[in-house]
């Protein structure tokens, strides 16, 4: 095992992210420590507003941090995220982690496969050629390959998450990262996509979910509660501890 | 394609009504550039070319009667290399079964074979009239309908009426070319002189060519000083002198300063599209702020944003060019032959003009990149939490960065306002209270889109003005020429033998009879500087009333003193009333007095005022002349036409030899038609800013309804019907119109101004007196009424007919 394997995928040492509202400092963050490790299948829980996406945002450095800091480990370096340049982070981000939302936030005057082709195309990692091909596989992956020259607005809402998991694996990162995936969809089809994850955990990737859902629960490696901006138990039914050396504090 | 490619092109595609917008946005002003830029190249290059292509005269002397012999004698000269005469005189002629009469100057020709000055273009039919056959200039098709082998009836001072064969149309762009005002022209040979009653063997004017310098004024000057030495010196009499250079049409400079005033509109309006594209590229980029968002989350960089939406406004630019470019080179040659059918030349044919092509190309190009800059680094720029904040913020439940937003200035004022309308109990409907937050809502888009209607109204509202103030000046003018009828006759007649017959008809009130010279102003070291036109009227004449600039207008007393028209400034920038100027009149060279300086229209060259009694006395001719003004009790045009036509055959009857009689505003009303062509101009260029500011308002307003889709689905989820809908966007609609008609009513004042200075100084060579009229303003308040309704009734509508889930799912 290389030292980088050591070390975990995602460190968050004392992130603090504070909101300036009219009413003054609103803190949505109070001090997170959380570290998460490769393989792990992570499901960060919490109430509406209890600070579950701010997090999330904090280390897929879309937001900036208000002290702390946020480190990952991935594809033999080690990056401090709130220390790069938007630019830096926007590459970065292409190439190390997948970003899903619950409104799979695909674009809509492009077809599927051209929206899974789109990750490839910004990072340049892959030929035109090439990325065609990889996402037509990626498409048959999430068994959408017939639909792959339809508009998003052709399919349904599940439909549209698979592509936008589809377009998430477009760079084969190890992170992927899913902000209440399952939350516009019925429940069948909930299942359906929390399979495809489960998936993509056992083929050795790390998923880290935001849900409300606590139902949720037994079926993430791990799971941490969020609320009022901190994290407050370990889960019980990790199959895999990774809370870093020191847990939550 | 590679996705951000097919993105583009969808951007590009997939709202055909927005690019359409940009589009046309673009267009409009690279039309008016290209237009112009070509129809100045075309006039240039055409005008002076197609004018030297006839051989056009350097030199026009009218003059007492001469003959071939006198004319050899011209002929030998120094300098001159061709000299031609001619015989001019006016009949009046009109088409068989026709009651109106149309004045028209008759020339003729030495020899149609052997013409070699002012040469004439076949237009249509035989190009040499035989005897008793006529030959017609095109103008008069202006007045009637006429061809080859159609016959016309004229009329002669002595009020015999025959008719003469029409063998042929020509186009003489050099005869006259100075005086877009003169009448039309006919022309004859020697042989049909007896036919007219005039004179065989006799010519009245010379035209000539110089042997060298053709194109340098001195020169031309200097030789035709020589001629007209020689004249006077032979005891004949020249009365008016005209010279041009071979490769410049005369009226090229006014052409050209006309062109220039357009130019400085079209640029304008690319100033305004350009502001109407940065609106709508900012509202663009607004609405692709969550597709920026995903592409940065993608993996996407700053600068493949940026070059993605340059790319963009590349092929807007493109897209407008290939509407601007063609509609651009008709346009300008339209606009080039309009020009050269009023001034009298011919194109040399239909081109595209390269300079013209490159600006539009560069134009084309530039100005969507320029207005476009700003909104594109400042999208491409934008992080991914900004990007995403509006829908993650709103759909996670958390708050955006900002967190809750501070009430505006605005805002606060009109709560405010509210607050205090409601404790003195006055009421505003809640619709109209958020059409006026919205119209508030995007100030940047509101500042925008006021400037461009702002700018657009106060143009539209200035050009109307200073058509106003134009036609107001042709009045001014006008007080130089006060006769309701003027009377000219063949030789002198006795004052009052002429007033005795003029007052028997109890219309006329007065008869002035006026004695006219020519002079040459000369530098102080004798050369000639200008020509100037002394008219004398009675010192005591009520028919003139001058708008003096400095000094005194002319007394019975006078003795070698004048008044003078502005125009001498070009001469003597610095003269001023009491100072003496060198002349040469009457073969003499004397000083004469300038009592005073007044406002006149430079065009038509230097004149001057002395008194009748004097300049009379001086040419032998006390209490005679042969040109008559007559004033009468009524002073409208159609009064003055019957007066006119009744004297003339009151005198003709009564055996005064009678040259023409002209009504007193048909001068005016001449002059007044030659300034609707500039006017026609003026607003076809504030058509173009109207659309432009029309365009502004409807993308405006279909940007505010669509960012606004989900808000009014929720109003109608909550019990707004279509018709509240409707008449909120139209109150928002109307509420900006509104602002910027008041805006344009202040703006248009320095407009105004501005304006009127340029186009006086290009027409008449001094500033005029601005005149405001209500007529632009409330052509325009209806024009922005109407436009602000039609911009905002059609998204309004469209946002009605959605179905409130199809309007809540709409992102």
């Amino acid at each position: 095992m290389t030292q980088e394997n050591e070390k975990p995928l995602i460190e968050l040492n004392k992130v603090v992210k504070n909101y300036t509202t009219e009413a003054g400092v609103f803190p949505a963050l109070k001090g997170i420590d959380l570290h998460i490790q490769r393989g792990e299948f992570l499901g960060i829980i919490g109430k509406s507003g209890a600070g579950k996406s701010t997090l999330l945002n904090m280390f897929t450095g879309v937001d900036q941090i208000t002290s702390g800091e946020v480190i990952i480990h991935a594809n033999g370096k080690s990056v401090t995220l709130h220390e790069m340049s938007e630019n830096e982070l926007a590459l970065w981000r292409g190439r190390t982690m997948g970003v899903i939302y619950q409104s799979f936030q695909l674009l809509p005057m492009l077809t599927l496969v051209q929206n899974v082709m789109m990750p490839m195309d910004m990072s340049g990692l892959y030929h035109p050629r090439k990325s065609r091909e990889r996402a037509l596989e990626l498409l048959e992956m999430v068994e959408l390959s017939e639909h792959a020259h339809k508009l998003p607005t052709y399919i349904s809402g599940g439909q549209q998450q698979r592509v936008a998991i589809a377009r998430a694996l477009a760079n084969d990162p190890p992170l992927l990262v899913a902000d209440e995936p399952t939350g516009s969809l019925d429940s069948v089809t909930a299942d359906h996509i929390f399979q495809l994850f489960e998936n993509l955990v056992e083929s050795g990737r790390t998923v880290v979910m935001v849900t409300h859902d606590k139902g949720l629960m037994p079926r993430f490696s791990r799971h941490v509660e969020i609320v009022d901006g901190e994290l407050i138990a370990p889960s019980p039914s990790g199959r895999r501890l990774g809370w870093g050396q020191e847990g939550i504090k | 394609m590679r996705p951000r490619w097919r993105k583009v092109f969808s951007d590009l595609v997939d709202n055909k009504a927005r690019t359409l917008l940009v589009v046309l946005s673009i267009a409009v002003g690279v039309f008016a550039i290209g237009v112009i830029v070509g129809a100045y190249k075309i006039i240039e290059a055409d005008m002076g070319k197609s004018y030297a292509a006839n051989n056009p005269a350097n030199i026009e002397i009218r003059m007492s009667s001469f003959d071939d012999v006198f004319l050899s004698t011209l002929r030998k000269v120094d300098g001159v290399k061709q000299a031609e005469a001619r015989r001019v005189f006016g009949v009046r002629i009109r088409p068989l079964g026709e009651t109106q009469w149309t004045s028209i100057n008759i020339i003729t020709m030495q020899s149609f074979e052997e013409n070699e000055i002012n040469l004439l273009v076949p237009v249509s039919g035989a190009t040499v009239p035989l005897k008793n056959e006529i030959l017609l200039e095109q103008d008069i098709l202006d007045e009637f309908d006429v061809s080859s082998g159609d016959t016309i009836e004229f009329q002669l001072s002595d009020e015999t009426i025959k008719t003469i064969r029409v063998v042929g149309i020509v186009q003489d762009s050099s005869t006259d070319a100075i005086d877009f005002l003169s009448p039309p022209l006919g022309y004859i040979s020697p042989k049909t002189l007896r036919f007219f009653k005039q004179p065989e063997d006799s010519f009245n004017r010379l035209y000539a060519t110089v042997e060298t310098g053709q194109d340098d004024e001195d020169h031309i000057k200097s030789v035709l000083a020589a001629l007209k030495d020689k004249i006077e010196k032979n005891d004949y009499f020249a009365w008016r002198t005209f010279h041009s250079k071979t490769h410049e049409h005369p009226l090229e400079s006014t052409v050209n300063a006309v062109l220039g005033i357009l130019m400085a509109l079209g640029i304008l309006i690319m100033f305004l599209s350009s502001s109407l594209i940065a609106n709508t590229l900012s509202a663009l980029l607004n609405q692709h702020l969550r597709h920026i968002g995903v592409m940065k989350l993608l993996g996407g960089r700053d600068e493949i944003i940026f070059r993605m939406y340059l790319v963009l406004l590349l092929a807007f630019g493109l897209l407008s060019l290939l509407i601007a470019v063609p509609a651009g080179g008709q346009g300008a040659y339209a606009l080039a032959k309009y020009v050269g059918d009023k001034m009298g030349f011919s194109l040399l044919g239909y081109r595209i003009v390269p300079l013209a092509l490159y600006i539009q190309i560069a134009v084309g190009m530039l100005v969507p990149l320029v207005a476009g800059f700003v909104p594109v680094i400042k999208g491409s720029k934008v992080t991914v939490q900004k990007a995403l904040s509006g829908d993650l913020a709103r759909e996670s439940g958390e708050q955006a960065e900002k967190g809750a937003e501070r009430e505006s200035r605005t805002e606060r004022f009109q709560l405010k306002l509210t607050r205090l309308l409601v404790d003195r109990g006055i009421r505003i409907p809640r619709p109209l209270l958020i059409s006026l937050r919205n119209t508030f809502r995007q100030r940047n888009r509101l500042i925008l889109t006021l400037f461009t209607l702002t700018m657009g109204g106060a143009i539209f509202v200035s050009v109307f003005n200073v058509r106003v103030s134009l036609r107001n000046y042709v009045q001014v003018v006008g007080n130089y020429f006060l006769a309701d009828v003027t009377i000219g006759f063949a030789k002198p007649y006795r004052l009052n033998e002429v007033e005795q017959f003029a007052l028997t008809d109890p219309r006329v009130a007065s008869v002035e009879g006026w004695a006219f010279a020519s002079a040459e102003i000369l530098d102080v070291d004798g050369s000639n500087a200008d020509n100037m036109d002394i008219l004398a009227p009675p010192a005591e004449s009520k028919l003139v009333s001058p708008l003096l600039v400095e000094g005194r207008w002319i007394q019975k007393t006078d003795v070698k003193k004048i008044a003078i028209s502005e125009s001498i400034y070009h001469t003597y920038p610095d003269l001023k009333a009491g100072d003496k100027i060198l002349i040469k009149i009457n073969g003499r060279e004397e000083y004469w007095e300038v009592v005073g300086i007044f406002k006149f229209v430079g065009m038509e060259g230097t004149i001057a005022y002395a008194p009748y009694e004097y300049i009379s006395r001086e040419q032998n001719m006390a209490n005679r002349s042969s040109s008559y003004r007559i004033l009468s009790n009524n002073h409208d045009r159609s009064h003055q036409d019957i007066l006119a036509k009744d004297i003339d055959l009151y005198f003709r009857e009564n055996g005064f030899q009678v040259t023409d009689t002209t009504p007193g505003l048909s001068m005016m009303d001449d002059a007044s038609e030659s300034l609707d062509i500039l006017i026609a101009f003026l607003l076809i260029m504030a058509m173009l800013t109207a659309t432009v500011g029309s365009m502004g308002l409807a993308g405006t307003m279909s940007m505010n309804v669509l960012e606004r889709t989900r808000e009014i689905g929720i109003m109608r989820a909550i019990g707004a019907t279509d018709f509240e809908i409707i008449r909120m966007v139209l109150v928002e609609g109307l509420l900006i119109g509104i602002i910027s008609f008041g805006l344009s009513i202040i703006l248009a004042i320095p407009f105004t101004y501005l304006l009127s200075t340029i186009v006086s100084y290009a027409t008449f060579e001094t500033p005029i007196a601005v005149v405001f009229t209500p007529t632009g303003y409330f052509i325009w308040l209806g024009l922005v009424v109407i436009l602000s309704v039609l911009a905002s009734v059609i998204p309004a509508r469209n946002a009605a007919r959605l179905t409130i889930r199809e309007v809540l799912a709409y992102e």
